[in-house]
């Protein structure tokens, strides 16, 4: 996954989960508020119905019927708590109040009741709701607790906010994960697929070339022609598997078998089986170790023979008959240098011009070379390719521990 | 006589290009381009060895491979246009002489044929010849100018790995694995001592070897002409 792509994806996420969580707490934060006392005028203030209940000498006279909804009642208690006026004062509630009785219902409910209650110089007047209608709360707190409630809040946001970025990385990157992997599957299959049906009829080609161009009958020209089909036949199929194996180490499903190698043994076998296909005739080949035994190394063979040989082909194909090709290896701290080197065969190292690393990594050269490095990288080691005369590339690649 | 080989391949084009380079070669050849064809060839034909496709119309090389196997053990080469390492592993596994990955040059299909050949079916213990020298590997002797000298074992064993491979490099190690069935530290002398005596056995000059050559760094090369 491409670290941008990644960084896109989690803050897309974060800025969508942290605008629905805005939404959704504003809209509470409103319905509450809507709903509340503060909000709608829901009720009548406990203020408006007292003025609409008057004191005469006849007794009291009532005249906020209208006021209040219909299954509200009215009382008033006087001073020594006892009910001296009501207005549809259900059976279950008492009518006489003690101190303590007053204090418990004063803020909270009245068997059950919400109730209001408004203070008057007679007495209390209470309002009564029917049961389960109105919901109270009543919130205490500590002042200096009060005091600290921004950084609380602020820490409980920073603490949702690094949950929903470590969530949303999580399910952004299993995302791109499966996505890239059905691309890769899918782009698997296809090479798979054309490099299949390409091998049967290059075979095809390459063996009649090579027929042709071994046939005594023929004219020397034609044979040319020949020989150049069957050279580029074979440039076609080292294209192909190039190909195949790049795909197969990028979407890492090439398994690596790692064996411990004696690197003298594994280059001179690997220099001897291209020297034995032929591919380097004409090319003075040398090969440089050292004279004390080199360390071992963790490699799949299969996978580095594949990486030198590209290297060797490499040489073999930019350079005329006649030059060099040299192949060499040595310890260097706690890796393995191995290089292939094509050039001159008249001059030594030391004359030819200095080497300079190929900024593109050798991607200049083809599939062979991003081969090489992709090989190295698999091992834990890099590849370098060095441009000028002569053309160089070197392998790092980790001891055995 | 000529050996057999049964080409299974459903491709057409493919066999008729390695039978023609086969019959080139000295082969006789037989076709078949599917599971069942090559089954009832292999009964009735009696190849010395078969060239095997992994992929087929009605089936797969590898259940193909251990159906034969059951009939008669003759050398099987895979010629397979799937190159993966499992595919490939798969087949050795299950004891094919060898996987060839398409596409092939001829020749080298031809000298892989040969060597699993020679492998299985064995040289003649008759003579074979290295300029003037002739090799009996049945007594184990060189003869050269009339003259018999017997080879050591150590000898014998050198010159048959390097005749195996005749005209293609063989390293240091590879000898020193056949001779002591070890790596090569400490054996490089000895190894020396031994090439130097049987080219004394083999060359008519030994101190400038026609046949037997040393390839510097790598190892040794048993020269093609004038073989057998």
């Amino acid at each position: 996954m491409k670290l941008r792509s990644a960084v896109k994806g989690v803050m897309l996420l974060t800025v969508s989960s942290l605008l629905i969580a805005a939404v959704a707490l504003v809209g509470m934060f409103a319905f509450a508020y809507y709903n509340s006392s503060g909000g709608r005028d829901w009720t009548a203030p406990m203020e408006t119905l007292s003025e609409t209940l008057v004191q005469s000498e006849e007794g009291y006279s009532f005249y906020g019927e209208s006021l209040l909804e219909p299954d509200s009642w009215m009382m008033l208690i006087n001073d020594e708590g006892r009910v001296v006026w009501s207005y549809q004062k259900p059976y279950d509630v008492p009518g006489q109040y003690s101190i303590s009785d007053v204090a418990s219902f004063t803020r909270w409910y009245l068997n059950d009741y919400p109730v209001h209650c408004w203070v008057r110089e007679d007495g209390l007047l209470v309002r009564g709701s029917p049961k389960g209608s109105i919901w109270k709360y009543d919130i205490t707190m500590q002042t200096s607790v009060l005091m600290q409630m921004p950084l609380w809040f602020l820490g409980f946001f920073l603490l949702a906010l690094g949950g929903v970025l470590g969530l949303s990385y999580f399910a952004v990157r299993r995302w791109f994960r499966r996505s890239q992997q059905m691309r890769d599957a899918a782009r698997s299959n296809w090479i798979n697929g054309v490099s299949h049906d390409i091998r049967t009829p290059l075979s095809v080609v390459m063996g009649y070339a090579a027929q042709l161009e071994a046939a005594p009958s023929l004219p020397p020209e034609k044979k040319r022609q020949a020989a150049a089909i069957r050279v580029q036949s074979e440039v076609i199929r080292d294209l192909v598997n190039d190909l195949n194996l790049t795909m197969r180490l990028d979407s890492e499903m090439e398994a690596l078998r790692k064996e411990t190698l004696c690197p003298e043994a594994f280059l001179r076998q690997t220099a001897a089986d291209f020297l034995n296909g032929g591919m380097a005739e004409g090319f003075p080949f040398e090969i440089d170790l050292p004279e004390t035994p080199l360390p071992q190394i963790e490699a799949d063979p299969f996978l580095l023979r594949r990486a030198v040989n590209n290297l060797l082909t490499n040489c073999v194909r930019h350079n005329a008959p006649g030059c060099a090709i040299r192949l060499g290896a040595n310890a260097q701290r706690k890796q393995l240098l191995l290089w292939v080197e094509g050039g001159d065969a008249g001059k030594t190292v030391q004359e030819q011009s200095p080497r300079t690393p190929e900024p593109d990594g050798g991607a200049a050269h083809g599939t062979g070379l991003r081969l090489v490095a992709q090989i190295a990288a698999a091992h834990g080691g890099k590849a370098m390719f060095y441009g000028g005369t002569p053309y160089r590339a070197e392998l790092c690649l980790p001891l055995k521990e | 006589m000529a050996r057999k080989i049964l080409i299974v391949d459903d491709e057409p084009a493919l066999q008729s290009m390695v039978g023609e380079f086969l019959k080139q070669a000295g082969y006789e050849t037989q076709a078949a381009m599917s599971c069942r064809d090559a089954a009832e060839a292999f009964r009735t034909g009696t190849p010395d060895a078969v060239l095997l496709d992994v992929m087929l119309p009605d089936g797969d090389g590898f259940s193909l491979l251990a159906k034969l196997r059951q009939m008669r053990d003759v050398p099987v080469l895979f010629l397979s246009a799937r190159d993966e390492d499992e595919a490939r592993l798969r087949g050795l596994g299950l004891g094919a002489d060898d996987y060839i990955t398409k596409p092939f040059l001829p020749q080298e299909l031809l000298l892989r044929l040969q060597a699993v050949l020679r492998r299985v079916y064995q040289e003649p213990s008759g003579a074979a010849k290295l300029g003037d020298a002739e090799i009996d590997w049945g007594k184990g002797t060189v003869r050269r100018a009339g003259e018999e000298t017997a080879l050591t074992a150590k000898e014998f064993a050198l010159l048959k790995k390097l005749w195996d491979a005749r005209g293609n490099i063989v390293t240091v190690d590879a000898l020193c694995s056949a001779l002591w069935d070890g790596p090569l530290v400490g054996y490089e002398n000895t190894l020396m001592v031994h090439i130097r005596r049987l080219r004394e056995k083999i060359e008519p000059s030994p101190s400038k070897p026609q046949f037997l050559l040393t390839v510097r760094g790598l190892g040794y090369r048993l020269e093609r002409e004038d073989t057998r």
